[in-house]
């Protein structure tokens, strides 16, 4: 069983190499997987914490993060889809404008 | 060990092939791989049912949404040009390393709570902080009776959240709606208001379905 320590530092690896990911990539489709990675990251930390302490608290984070993960992506592909319908690009420097 | 080791190494390849493929099929096939490793590291942890739920939930159905619209905008060719802000490759690797690093520092020096357990195991009983752990398993009943006991209102509230959700999804990608005249909305140009001159519209116009040509 590797120690705690070990997975927070993957955890931490897997967070920064998602961030490196929404501030370069340009269309929306991949800020938003990137920012799935970052929060599947966390989730990894909060579930080695919870074996750290011997308590199932940050597992049912990780649970309700996950949920909250799966609404965010519903809504923000529903968002995609309509700014292409109406702007026929997904690349956020395009989108640079409130107006529609 | 072994498997975290192992794990982890296919995690991070997952994840570096995310942030780089040129493809995005490509670099969600390498979440995929990402997710699934996780996966393993939570049953690893001792996290049995969140392992199967980040199967069944992120790696099925988020991911099969994900390349749903992937495909569905045809959006996996990469853009070409210049990215509008200076050196932000760079900038991003810089802070991305520092991040890291500092996350590093603080997961090295932390430490298990052995003292804290042993003591609430003695409370408890008899008993190590490693038999502690092997007490609170992560299956779903052990889960679900959390969640169902100490953190039923983040329950339900996320149960309303999801139905926010659903009717938001669907009410975002409604095609609009035809006017009674048959005429849809996304077609119909605005009058010029009494008094300005019809040439201005024109312009509008052209210049808008030029913005849609780009």
């Amino acid at each position: 069983m590797a120690p705690t320590g070990y997975y927070v530092a993957l955890s931490g690896l897997l967070f920064a190499i998602g961030m490196i990911g929404v501030l370069t990539r340009r269309t929306a489709i991949m800020i938003f997987l990137s920012v799935e990675l970052m929060l599947n990251a966390a989730n990894l930390a909060l579930v080695a914490f919870a074996r750290s302490w011997g308590d199932l608290t940050g597992q049912t984070a990780v649970f309700i993060v996950m949920t909250l993960a799966a609404a965010e992506v519903a809504i923000g592909l529903a968002i995609i889809v309509a700014i292409f319908r109406k702007r026929e690009t997904t690349n956020v420097d395009a989108l640079a404008t409130l107006k529609g | 060990m072994i498997a975290f080791m192992l794990l982890g190494a296919l995690a991070l390849v997952g994840a570096i092939m995310t942030v780089t493929a040129k493809n995005a099929v490509h670099a969600s096939l390498g979440l995929v791989g990402t997710l699934l490793c996780v996966a393993g590291l939570f049953a690893s942890l001792s996290a049995s049912f969140l392992a199967a739920i980040q199967v069944i939930v992120y790696a099925g159905a988020i991911m099969v949404l994900f390349l749903f619209v992937i495909m569905l905008l045809n959006a996996n060719q990469p853009i070409s040009g210049r990215d509008p802000v200076p050196f932000v490759r760079e900038l991003a690797g810089i802070g991305g390393v520092v991040l890291a690093g500092a996350l590093a520092v603080l997961a090295f020096t932390y430490r298990d709570p052995q003292p804290l357990a042993q003591g609430v195991a003695a409370l408890r009983g008899t008993g190590t902080a490693a038999e502690l752990a092997a007490r609170t398993p992560g299956n779903a009943a052990a889960v679900g009776e959390v969640l169902l006991t100490r953190f039923l209102l983040p329950f339900e509230a996320v149960s309303i959240l999801l139905l926010v959700a659903i009717v938001g999804a669907v009410a975002l990608v409604q095609r609009p709606r035809p006017q009674p005249d048959g005429v849809p909305d996304t077609e119909r140009v605005s009058l010029p208001a009494p008094g300005e001159p019809l040439i201005e519209a024109r312009e509008t116009v052209a210049l808008s379905s030029e913005r849609r040509r780009l």
